[in-house]
């Protein structure tokens, strides 16, 4: 197999970049705490950086939904990320979040077992649901929020509940009880790789939905595909680019099937036809 | 491939009856945590127990708020605290400010960083976070007949003093109201609970109040007082 030499490989930059993001999040409260550093504050949820304001979407849509009110800020905070989304679909959820972090290090440190590292770090999904799991997670989500009336994505997101549970531990020396369901998420890995990310995030749905019509998408090149299907073995969300699911709304760009592909048959490309054009004959049920 | 293409619906409908069971369980194990599931729709909100400065109206708060924490980390004193599930239920991650541990200096940062608005921008004399209460039964000053102390320490400590905390003839001290910010330093540096008849009480506690009656005292009656 001709591999890629180091520094090609998108994945190598995937982590770099999921590593800062997460020693970003990770080593604020310490920052603030320690040294009185408040150039960067907060988390995912909303994270400040000087006078650069972000805002998750799903979260500030929750605060609109249950307040029934409209503050500028928070609008204007929520551009950054849904125009990422829009071009470039859910990098958020591959290239930043920490949770993703997590899961990759529970990955890799799966892959150092010596005989069945390998089998262990791709190992095969034991439980699969439908792929529109997702949108169902998403509108309950909403739902439960509109019925109670208060905001529930803030307070058990994962994302979040990572740099909370950091601040908790900086600040007050001590964790809540909320640090299990980082636990649980992380354990849901162990039955089918990113199974809360794969089906049950609200917040990768609606990153998803914005990114419907993404302009950054892995282009699937028949031609020079040998019929390996390694890049469906290695794919974290369990999509398979070889029958042209690479473009569908489930892919979060994560780059694992451009490095893995011995052929370089999937590649990066900036979309120009304008629609999602799946191969004839492949299976349709992914496209929403 | 064609075996999983046949069991789609039927996988469907398995997925959202156990997504909805297993949901349900999930919520219900979550709230038996609690001390008091009573508590997990009701404000935590209480004496002694504040919103930061500039917060919407309590019934708001936690609608508004995202839990970023952002007010938190800003604080340079960091005596914005969080509710967690256990004490906060619906209200967990929300911040609030423990007089008693450590008062509200007035800084005013937090409510520059707040990205949804439950932190409005406002000027110092504006926060109204509650209400400081002077129990005169365990005020030494008040008792001076039967302490012999004259204490001036919430006079000398408020921000405002002067205009939120007014001494009168015999050097009692007395809250005005209108213009008392609620920030808790009279609360937290009260010396009355050293003094050994009064059981380690402090003589000022802080009471939350309805932020709508008080916003609609104008700037200049506090200017004026």
């Amino acid at each position: 197999m001709a591999r890629k030499s180091f520094f090609k490989r998108i994945t190598l930059w995937r982590y770099l970049f999921l590593t800062a993001c997460f020693i970003t999040v990770i080593g604020n409260p310490f920052a603030n705490y320690y040294w009185d550093v408040n150039f960067i504050q907060g988390w995912f949820q909303s994270i400040g950086i000087g006078n650069l304001w972000v805002v998750s979407p799903l979260e500030g849509l929750e605060s609109i939904l249950t307040a029934k009110f409209f503050y500028m800020p928070s609008l204007v905070g929520m551009v950054i990320p849904v125009t990422l989304a829009f071009l470039m679909g859910r990098v958020f959820c591959s290239w930043m979040c920490p949770v993703e972090f997590l899961s990759l290090l529970t990955d890799k440190v799966l892959g150092l077992i010596p005989k069945w590292g390998n089998s262990l770090k791709y190992r095969k999904d034991l439980v699969r649901f439908a792929k529109y799991t997702l949108w169902f997670a998403l509108v309950a989500e909403l739902m439960v929020t509109m019925v109670i009336g208060y905001p529930m994505f803030v307070w058990w997101s994962p994302p979040g509940l990572v740099g909370r549970e950091t601040m908790f531990y900086v600040f007050y020396k001590h964790v809540t009880v909320e640090i299990f369901i980082v636990i649980f998420v992380l354990l849901l890995n162990l039955i089918t790789r990113r199974m809360f990310c794969r089906y049950f995030c609200p917040l990768g749905a609606i990153l998803a939905l914005i990114g419907k019509r993404r302009q950054l998408v892995i282009e699937y090149d028949a031609s020079k595909c040998v019929g390996c299907k390694i890049c469906d073995k290695r794919c974290p969300m369990g999509i398979s680019p070889s029958v042209g699911e690479s473009q569908s709304v489930y892919c979060w760009n994560c780059a694992e099937c451009v490095d893995v592909c011995p052929t370089s048959a999937l590649n990066f490309v900036w979309r120009d036809r304008g629609f999602i054009t799946l191969p004839k004959g492949s299976k349709q049920g992914s496209a929403v | 491939m064609e075996k999983e293409r046949k069991t789609d619906r039927r996988e469907f409908l398995k997925v959202t009856l156990g997504a909805f069971i297993g949901g349900a369980l999930f919520s219900s194990c979550s709230l038996s945590d609690l001390k008091n599931p009573k508590t997990m729709v009701k404000s935590p909100i209480k004496t002694n127990v504040l919103r930061p400065p500039g917060a919407v109206p309590e019934e708001h708060f936690a609608q508004k708020c995202i839990r970023c924490g952002r007010c938190g980390e800003v604080c340079p004193y960091h005596c914005i605290k969080y509710f967690d599930v256990k004490t906060g239920g619906v209200f967990s991650g929300t911040p609030y400010v423990d007089v008693m541990e450590k008062p509200c200096y007035l800084c005013m940062k937090c409510v520059y960083v707040c990205p949804t608005g439950s932190l409005v921008p406002c000027a110092k004399e504006e926060v109204r976070m509650g209400v400081a209460v002077i129990n005169r039964q365990i005020c030494v000053t008040w008792q001076q007949d039967k302490t012999g102390l004259m204490c001036k320490t919430c006079f000398n400590v408020c921000p405002f003093s002067g205009v939120a905390i007014k001494i009168d003839h015999d050097f009692r001290p007395y809250i005005i109201e209108e213009n008392c910010t609620g920030c808790g330093i009279c609360a937290y540096s009260c010396i009355a609970d050293t003094y050994p008849e009064n059981n380690g009480k402090k003589a000022i506690s802080i009471q939350p109040i309805k932020w709508k009656k008080i916003k609609q005292i104008k700037l200049e009656d506090i200017k004026k007082s």
